[in-house]
């Protein structure tokens, strides 16, 4: 970039405003790159056939086979439950560290851990929980040995959606920690004091004044989590191998070209998972905008 | 008949003491000020009364009952917050109704206390709207409407102009003022704000580093201040000091100019250094009238103030601040005069340090 | 002297959710390393980590991801930081669709973006539905398979790499420090690098941990790029060995532990969430 003359204060003008896009093209150049065009060619795939011509049938078959269907429930389903799980246990955790009243220490130390747990997932996840649940596992032996309980004859199976989900809660908890401390942190100690001065009690605080002003963010949270576990691969494939056929693995599947005559199908499921992100996003996004506002 | 009593009341956060021997007795329907500096144990006494903070020592009875022990939300007395505190995710209706909704009345009767605070601020048209769509004076109204709702014993205000332009903060304190004096409650109203506090209490307490310095009307605040800290803090104020030279006839020196003492100087000996005090307004030209006290003095510099004039002088050695309202047809004296002043012997007030 | 009849309350059910969250957090880590210990037989010992310290794989994939990382860190500096710059400074209007995509990475997760990264690069780029050709392959050559990791890391790290950038940027008002240096004759070369560079230091070095923590655990785009990455190796040493990978699985915690450690005190406040998954 060149200049002539620096005017000291003012910005240039937009006076040739094509020519300030310059200075993005980079960036732009390489979202079109690694983004944009994958992602439009996983798109355009979804609707071409075997000989290259546009067609519903792979959109269609999403509905139809019974296997993708049931992988997207699947997904779906332990996306909730670890969500909903995640996002209760994670306030809780949040609550103790803030308006719960624990020393200042502990907060520092659960919001730097969890900045390191929601970084842990994938294979050394797997393996930590191996060695914990797994049929010789830490754990395992714990109960059985001091307790007498043994777990897996109990029915209980690292290597299953329970187990799984058990697993995932260990990236869950932290998120929803690192995302309800600030939002904690943001109920005003008068908005408490008020209600007190008011009459009311600690349960009628909770119920009709903090939860309710918490509730977007919550539940925005929660939606965030959601997302973090649908699109989820490496731990569940390092766990399980495979054999829980949730939606990421069954992709997974197809990239290898494990399975399929027709491998457009695969571009269809995972221009579904996207479709199913996107709009967690976009619900996301809009609960956010609830919540600055009255928190303003 | 005393409505809220305090008595002994004292606060210590570990080695540090926030209020000490606090004791205050307040008739019904009074409106008191707690004023005084950051820091100097006016809120925490506050808070004490609404119950957010236990006295280490002391007992605070309404209408003979001592509450010191009950909790905040058992004690019936209606706090408006510097801010605001609105609940955000309630209209304003709702916000104001919320105390009574804690206490179960009835709908109907909620309603029409609603609609009739609503009308005592003001705000008719504002019952649906939610804080985040009132400008900041409207929210402190409501704030002020929402504590009234409950009928309280006793109204409780901490610092709650603050937040506020200059402009509002006027109009507002005479607002709160006048609903105050219509429902006749007993107040007690936090301000650092010297102006403030003797616009619009009956009596004021001036506080610093947790003691109580001075209790009385506005009136007496201002005339009569008994520590050179209250004297400072409330109004403007020309001190100096001085030695006393005849502690019978309230004879004392400042730079080797004599001046004739109100008070203050009977119980004190000869040779004693002290304080003296006078209030700008206090002196006059001595070509206009000669009062008790006339003294030569140097023409520093003159300040033009709108409605006042403010002269620098030097007597002896200090300068003096003289005000002077102005006037289209006063002749102004120029920097370098010589020339006179006078004051009268109440003017001088001698101070404790 | 009155009683104090409300006792500070002691916050119970706070101690309980914390030390159930104790309980779950630090159990696995216990169980991994206390498994890591037991390598040799009736000998608690760290042979375990020195076997698998030892193991030439070792070094090079982790040396190799290591390369890795830096490159996606220097290379998603040069782009991100003067793109950061330039839209402070002369396109504000960009900045909506710049942040846009920023977001996208987090609708498209590794596995996704993979898949798309394989299709479009791996065969022929045409001009879809038809047969013309514009680029050969890019997973034929090494060399373009490199190209690629980097990119698609960069696509991973782009969400918190750029927040950090922008809050720094913002942090610092870079517009006006940049009209001071300007009334005061520096050039552009100048400004950049001793004065933009130096004050965004903290959110580069934040930025740079978490991209490196997120390419040291990667190990989707690895594996199917066919990458020789520290993540892909972790994985195949768990289906034949034991001990190695709870050992190195413990180390890995630790350096990213020290990682966020670290981030955590230069930025002294919000942590943030990323990683393979």
């Amino acid at each position: 970039m060149t200049q002539t003359t620096l005017p000291a204060s003012k910005m240039p003008t937009p006076r040739s405003n094509l020519r300030n896009w310059i200075g993005v093209i980079p960036f732009f150049l390489f979202a079109l790159l690694f983004i944009f065009l994958p992602s439009v060619r996983l798109f355009i795939g979804s609707f071409t056939n075997a000989d290259g011509q546009f067609t519903f049938e792979n959109v269609i078959e999403l509905f139809t086979q019974k296997y993708i269907l049931d992988s997207y429930l699947l997904s779906i389903r332990i996306s909730a439950v670890t969500a909903l799980g995640g996002g209760i246990f994670g306030f809780l955790l949040a609550y103790s560290v803030t308006v719960g009243g624990l020393p200042k220490s502990l907060r520092s130390a659960l919001v730097t851990f969890s900045g390191v747990a929601s970084n842990f997932a994938g294979v050394p996840l797997a393996f930590a929980f191996v060695a914990t649940l797994g049929r010789t596992g830490f754990v395992t032996a714990v109960l059985k040995d001091v307790f007498g309980l043994n777990i897996y004859d109990a029915g209980f199976n690292l290597y299953s959606f329970m187990g799984l989900s058990l697993t995932y809660m260990y990236f869950q908890f932290p998120l929803m920690v690192l995302i309800m401390a600030p939002a904690l942190d943001g109920l005003k100690r008068e908005w408490r004091e008020a209600a007190e001065n008011l009459g009311a009690n600690s349960m009628q605080y909770w119920l009709r004044i903090a939860l309710p002003i918490l509730l977007p963010s919550i539940l925005g949270a929660m939606i965030l989590l959601f997302g973090n576990a649908f699109g989820a691969y490496a731990t569940a494939y390092a766990l399980t191998g495979g054999r829980l056929p949730i939606i990421t693995i069954q992709i997974g599947a197809q990239v290898r070209g494990d399975v399929l005559h027709n491998p457009n199908l695969g571009n269809a499921m995972a221009m579904g998972m996207v479709f199913i992100m996107a709009i967690s996003l976009a619900g996301y996004s809009w609960l956010q905008g609830k919540t600055e506002r009255w928190l303003r | 008949m005393t409505h809220l009593a305090l008595k002994n009341i004292s606060k210590h956060f570990g080695e540090f003491t926030a209020v000490n021997d606090f004791n205050l007795e307040v008739k019904k329907g009074e409106f008191v000020s707690f004023l005084g500096p950051s820091g100097c144990g006016k809120t925490t006494t506050l808070r004490m009364i609404a119950g957010f903070e236990t006295p280490t020592n002391g007992k605070i009875t309404i209408e003979g009952q001592d509450i010191t022990d009950k909790a905040p939300s058992q004690r019936n007395v209606g706090m408006v917050f510097q801010a605001y505190a609105l609940f955000p995710n309630m209209t304003v209706a709702q916000n104001i109704g919320f105390g009574l909704r804690i206490r179960k009345e009835p709908e109907d009767s909620i309603k029409k206390r609603v609609a009739d605070m609503l009308a005592l601020i003001h705000l008719e048209q504002k019952g649906d709207s939610y804080p985040y769509q009132l400008s900041g004076g409207q929210q402190q109204r409501v704030a002020l409407a929402r504590a009234l709702a409950i009928r309280p014993e006793v109204l409780l205000l901490d610092e709650p102009l603050s937040a506020l332009d200059a402009k509002i903060r006027v109009s507002l304190r005479a607002e709160i003022r006048a609903i105050q004096r219509e429902l006749g409650i007993t107040a007690i109203y936090v301000t650092h704000d010297q102006e403030e506090a003797l616009s619009i209490s009956d009596r004021i307490v001036v506080m610093s580093e947790g003691e109580m310095d001075q209790v009385g009307t506005p009136f007496e605040i201002y005339n009569f201040p008994k520590t050179v800290f209250v004297a400072n803090f409330v109004g403007s104020l020309n001190t100096a000091d001085a030695e006393v030279l005849d502690p019978e006839n309230g004879l004392v020196a400042m730079d080797g100019v004599q001046f004739e003492a109100g008070e203050g100087t009977s119980y004190r000996k000869k040779g004693d250094k002290v304080k003296i005090a006078i209030r700008p307004e206090r002196f006059n030209f001595a070509s206009e009238q000669k009062k008790a006290n006339v003294v030569d003095c140097t023409i520093a510099n003159i300040t033009f103030l709108g409605s006042v004039v403010r002269i620098q002088v030097i007597i002896g050695k200090t300068k003096f601040n003289m005000d002077t309202f102005n006037n289209p047809f006063l002749e102004l004296p120029r920097i370098g005069d010589k020339d006179q002043v006078s004051c009268s012997r109440e003017a001088v007030l001698v101070l404790n340090d | 002297m009155n009683i104090t009849t409300r006792i500070r309350k002691f916050p119970f059910w706070s101690w309980v959710w914390f030390l159930l969250g104790l309980l779950y957090f630090v159990m696995p880590l216990l169980a991994t390393f206390e498994f890591s210990l037991g390598m040799e037989r009736d000998v608690i010992g760290f042979k375990a980590y020195q076997t698998a310290f030892a193991d030439p794989e070792f070094l090079e994939t982790f040396g190799y991801s290591v390369f890795l990382a830096t490159m996606t860190i220097i290379v998603s500096i040069i782009l991100i930081v003067p793109t950061a710059y330039w839209i402070r400074l002369r396109l504000p209007e960009a900045r909506r669709t710049v942040e846009f995509i920023t977001l996208l990475p987090f609708v498209i997760p590794a596995i996704i973006l993979v898949f798309g990264l394989i299709r479009v690069y791996s065969s022929p780029l045409n001009i879809p539905f038809t047969e013309v050709t514009l680029i050969k392959p890019l997973t034929n050559f090494n060399f373009g398979t490199n190209v690629l990791i980097v990119g698609g890391y960069m696509v991973l790290g782009l969400p918190y790499m750029y927040r950090s950038v922008d809050t720094g940027m913002r942090t610092v008002d870079v517009r006006t420090l940049t009209e001071a240096a300007q009334s005061l004759g520096a050039s552009w070369y100048v400004i950049i690098t001793r004065v933009i560079l130096p004050n965004i230091r903290t959110a580069l070095l934040s930025g740079a941990l978490l991209t490196f923590a997120i390419v040291l655990g990667e190990v989707v785009l690895a594996s199917f790029l066919g990458i020789p990455a520290f993540g892909p190796y972790l994985f195949l040493l768990g289906q034949h060995r034991a001990y190695e990978p709870a050992a190195l699985t413990f180390a890995t915690f630790l350096i990213t532990w020290a990682a966020m450690g670290i981030i955590q005190l230069i930025t002294g406040g919000q942590g943030q969430a990323a990683g393979a998954h």
